[in-house]
């Protein structure tokens, strides 16, 4: 397993974080003062209305914003810090993040698609990659459409795909952003067991969902309002 | 292979059709750039060599009443001199086909070991028998004769010798004949004699040196007064020292033009790499989303930096391969070309290492380099920000300066392609200034070469006269005049007194001439003429024209004008005749197209130079048939007693001078078409980006009913405003570049400035060319975009 897990107390820990938007009808805060904590093998669900500031949050934590005050800590690292240039190799390693639009790369096959973190990060000999990719998507079920080009698969498919390449470099840390809202319900429960089950094999996950029913899936609940962390519950099993 | 790897080849494999845009753009450009260093560097080389190779003179001193056997041994003998021999030349004239042309005889004695100025024989052998000549391979086109031929060359009384052409020479130290207009001949003092000349080798030529030739113009010049003062306290006079460069006569034009020209295609490819930046950017624009995605899987700026470069370089490369068959051909077309017209042949058709080299490094560097500013600023985007794009323009009307977008009224058709334009505004400004560029140097390249054409039409305008006829020796005026206006056809007659003069410098010394073997290139002349001439009326540049009473002023053409430092009006000039200094005022300066050196003054001033009523040349103008009337102004003079050397019709010098410079104008004018591709291509593939980026919204568009036709008309009406735009910042920008362009060509050919022309022709070219490519180039993207279907374009990705 990944080094990073071996740290004791929250893979995830965000301290105070504070994001204001600055836009021509004036400063827009967008977070408030939101504390988090995520420790390994958690499956923590964010949830909110439209605009509270979810999207934000997830950004703060994979290191594409920064707080304008507050700290990020990902695995023992001050994400908050970090500049451009460490934070894509840093988020290629520690963080596997899955979009609601899939976000595929169309002229790649799903395998060159779970491929692609392992060549940028370096982080599986040339010669296994394949293996490795074939691996995951099998792991997501999918492993029969390796070959084929993103376009040729349904959307469910398409976003296990995601999730297999997000899980490429093995990173402590996976991020969600509304991962089954394009997605048909039936669809959507499988992908979300499929969080469920890398939780339970020790992942940190961070998901922004509408999914009302979470029983059984999530163990956490975390209610955004305006920006501020409105309730953090247990959900029921 | 990684699949990074895999991504860029299959995306530039769907981008298939606009990769090839790239690829032709920059292989067209690099092609001319091959060409234009494969001319430039073989031929500089080979004319520098075969002029080398005839071991020319470093000095020739005239030397009254000839050098003999005795004196050349002793000058041979004399301390930094290499090697002496003496020569004689004539300027005389031929019959062809009942048309006087300028014959030059170079007269060298048959013992002559022709170490100094020599030639090849090509055929028949030297020395010639005494009835017979050799002529230079190139003055056939010139006599219209060949080996076997007779000449009808004129003699001393103007009576002609039939002379047989006993075989050619390679004689590459001369301008070319057919571009002089002047027959070379090769012959004995004897078979001189046989022409009723009388042989005095009264040319000493020397090379200068300490056992090697030294070729450096200071030492030559000093050496050769040396000898001359050595030869006047001898008991010697010379008359002149002749010291011209070390190098073909045409050599600097050559040069000069040829870099310009290189200039040119480097613009061409510098062109082509704003084609690929374009081209690569909208691309890259394309896949900002793709990049966000990557970066969030780990992609360092760095890496994605490194991808798309090696794109960059991988199409610099093919088309660096493609490039190389089209530049060796057209460069080594070009090289036989103009060794041609130079009458220098191609010995060594080797390149120099930095030929390929620097073929290599244009063709990779310059592309890939203004590639580098579209891929630095894709590779550099945060994620966030790539993450936000929502395609094409989704920013559009949040920046302040959009405001007046919203409130454009008019032609909805024209409104919705002028906004969609102001939504890439690089992408517009990239392909604006492309147009531009190559708008600009089409049109410099075309009002260059038809400001070049005007000014020699103009020039020759300026001269009021039909034809020109020089004496052997200065003759009585006023016989003369009356004879000649006696002739019918003549309708006007006037003097003109030449004398070959030397700049004298401020000491008083005496410069050594500049003039090459040929008498005509570097040549100066002190030359009267009547100040109400109604023969010649040049553009005055400074100061003004002559006036009667001018006893010591006189007028400067630009090229006496350079030789003698660029006086200023009211300066005082020295100008030797014949090793007298004379001390002259410079009231003006004028532009004369063709011909040597002059310092005008009039006849009166040169009365106690030559005596006072001498006429050395007449002007006539005619009517009827010209060949007739000068044969007959020709019969009148000999009748008064003098004889003619040579006649000029003005159109002759036309030929002259076109001969020298209409393979230039063609280049620039292939250039500029070249130019015209690159821009055109530039529009093209600008207009297809824009429709694949588009191609959702044409889909919506569809889908709220609009038809094919309406969308074909959006994209051809962005096309043709572009192309507009382009066109107008062309015009703006071309007229300044041929001004430059005409500056440099000017001074090279005439020693001037050009005017500046502008040639309405090529703005009227151009603005066709560019409509009907914008056309063209929109059109496959217009027709691409509305013959998608609604389901097409709404799932595109
Ligand atoms: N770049 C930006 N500039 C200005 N304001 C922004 C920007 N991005 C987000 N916002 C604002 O910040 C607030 C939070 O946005 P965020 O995207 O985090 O919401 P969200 O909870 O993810 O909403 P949704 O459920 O609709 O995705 C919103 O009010 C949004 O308008
Ligand atoms: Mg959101």
């Amino acid at each position: 397993m990944n080094t990073l897990s071996s740290i004791t107390g929250p893979v995830v820990d965000v301290r105070a974080a504070t994001k204001v938007y600055t836009t021509p009808g004036g400063d827009f805060p967008a977070l408030r003062e939101v504390d988090l904590h995520v420790s390994a093998g958690e499956f923590v669900a964010v949830v909110g209305r439209s605009g509270s500031g979810k999207t934000t949050l997830l950004n703060l934590l994979a290191g594409i914003d920064h707080p304008m005050s507050g700290e990020v800590w990902i695995g023992g690292t001050a994400v908050h810090t970090l500049g451009e240039r460490h934070l894509a190799a840093w988020r290629g390693r520690v963080v596997g993040l899955v979009f609601q639009f899939f976000q595929l790369l169309p002229t790649l096959t799903v395998a060159e698609n779970v491929m692609l973190p392992m060549d940028f990060c370096d982080t599986v000999p040339a010669k296994r990659r394949r293996t490795a990719a074939v691996e995951l998507l099998e792991r997501v079920g999918i492993g029969e459409q390796a070959d084929k080009l993103p376009a040729a698969l349904s959307g469910g498919q398409q976003q296990r795909a995601a999730i297999a390449r997000a899980l490429a470099n093995d990173p402590p840390v996976v991020l969600a952003d509304e991962p089954t809202g394009n997605l048909d319900s039936a669809t959507a429960a499988a992908v979300l067991e499929l969080f469920a089950e890398l939780a339970d094999a020790g992942k940190a996950v961070v998901m922004v969902t509408h999914e009302r029913d979470l029983t059984g899936v999530a163990g956490r609940r975390v209610t955004l309002v305006d920006g501020r962390v409105d309730a953090d519950v247990a959900v029921p099993a | 292979m990684r699949p990074r790897t895999v991504k860029l080849a299959r995306d530039l494999w769907v981008a298939r059709g606009r990769v090839t845009v790239m690829v032709v753009g920059i292989a067209v450009a690099l092609s001319g750039v091959g060409a234009l260093l494969i001319a430039r560097s073989v031929i500089s080389r080979e004319s520098a060599a075969a002029y080398a190779a005839t071991n020319p003179a470093s000095a020739t001193l005239d030397v009254e009443g000839g050098v003999d056997a005795a004196l050349l041994s002793a000058v041979r003998a004399r301390p930094r001199i290499v090697d002496a021999t003496a020569r004689q030349t004539i300027f005389t004239r031929v019959l062809v086909e009942g048309q006087w042309r300028r014959m030059l005889l170079f007269v060298i004695a048959p013992d002559d070991p022709l170490t100094i100025a020599g030639f090849r024989v090509e055929s028949g052998a030297w020395p010639p028998p005494d009835d017979g000549l050799l002529i230079e391979r190139a003055a056939d086109t010139i006599l219209h004769a060949n080996t076997g031929d007779s000449l009808a060359v004129a003699g001393p009384t103007g009576a002609t010798t039939s002379v047989r052409i006993t075989g050619t020479v390679y004689d590459p130290a001369l301008a070319p004949a057919a571009q002089e207009r002047t027959g070379y001949g090769y012959l004995t003092p004897a078979a001189l004699e046989r022409l009723g000349f009388t042989p005095v080798a009264d040319q000493l030529k020397i090379t200068v040196g300490s056992g090697t030739v030294d070729r450096d113009q200071s030492t030559v010049d000093a050496v050769a007064r040396d000898l001359s003062g050595w030869l006047t306290s001898n008991g010697q006079r010379v008359h002149q020292i002749q010291a011209p460069p070390f190098q073909h006569p045409h050599q600097r034009q050559t040069n000069a033009v040829t870099a310009l020209f290189l200039a040119f295609a480097v613009a061409a490819l510098i062109l082509a790499g704003a084609l690929v930046a374009s081209t690569l950017g909208g691309m890259l624009a394309a896949q900002t989303r793709q990049i966000g995605v990557m970066k969030t899987v780990g992609a360092t700026t760095g890496q994605l930096l490194r991808m798309y470069l090696s794109a960059a370089v991988g199409i610099a490369a093919v088309a660096t391969v493609l490039a190389v068959g089209p530049g060796l051909m057209a460069g080594y077309g070009l090289v036989d070309l103009v060794g041609g017209l130079l009458n220098v042949d191609i010995a060594d058709r080797s390149l120099p290492w930095w030929v390929p080299a620097g073929f290599i490094a244009a063709g990779l560097g310059i592309p890939v380099l203004v590639a580098l500013v579209p891929i630095l600023r894709a590779a550099r985007i945060t994620v966030r920000a790539a993450l936000d794009d929502h395609g094409a323009g989704s920013r559009v009307g949040l920046r302040r300066s959009d405001r007046w977008l919203a409130r454009l009224r008019g032609n909805r058709t024209v409104l919705m392609a002028v906004r969609n334009l102001m939504r890439r505004r690089s992408r517009l400004a990239l392909t604006v200034v492309l147009l531009a560029a190559g708008g600009a140097l089409f049109t410099g390249g075309l009002n260059a070469a038809s400001a070049w054409r005007a000014w020699v039409d103009n020039g020759l305008d300026r001269r009021g006269y039909d034809a020109e006829l020089e004496l052997a020796q200065p003759a009585p005026a006023d016989t003369l005049l009356a004879a000649v206006r006696e002739v019918p056809g003549v309708t006007a007659v006037e003097p003109a007194l030449s004398v070959a003069a030397t700049p004298a410098d401020a000491g008083g010394r005496i410069e050594v001439q500049r003039t090459y073997p040929d008498g005509g290139h570097g040549r100066f002349t002190l030359t009267g003429l009547p100040p109400g001439t109604g023969m010649l009326d040049l553009e005055i540049l400074d100061g003004r024209w002559l006036r009667p009473g001018d006893h010591n002023g006189v007028v400067l053409n630009q090229a006496a004008s350079t030789r003698l430092a660029g006086p200023a009006i009211g300066a005082e000039v020295g100008i030797a005749v014949d090793g007298q200094v004379s001390r002259w005022r410079v009231i003006g300066v004028v532009a004369e197209v063709g011909g040597p050196a002059i310092a005008y003054t009039t006849p009166d001033a040169l009365a106690p130079i030559t005596g006072a009523d001498r006429v050395s040349a007449i002007r006539i103008r005619t009517t009827g048939d010209q060949q007739t009337v000068t044969d007959r102004v020709e019969t009148a003079i000999a009748a008064s007693g003098a004889t003619v050397t040579s006649t000029m019709p003005t159109s002759e010098l036309r030929n002259a001078i076109d001969g020298h410079i209409v393979i230039f104008v063609y280049v620039l004018v292939v250039l500029a078409a070249l130019m015209a591709t690159v821009g055109v291509l530039g529009l093209g593939s600008a207009m297809s980006i824009t429709v694949i980026e588009r191609t959702r919204e044409y889909g919506i568009m569809q889908a709220i009913g609009a038809t094919p036709r309406v969308v074909r008309r959006l994209v051809l009406t962005e096309g043709a405003l572009t192309g507009a735009i382009g066109c107008f910042v062309a015009i703006a920008l071309g007229i300044p570049l041929s001004a430059l362009i005409g500056d440099l060509l000017g001074r090279l050919s005439f020693g001037l400035p050009l005017p500046l022309q502008v040639s309405v022709g090529g703005l009227a070219t151009w603005l066709v060319l560019i409509i009907v490519g914008a056309v063209g180039a929109t059109l496959t993207a217009a027709q691409r975009a509305a013959g998608l279907t609604i389901r097409e374009t709404l799932s595109y990705q």
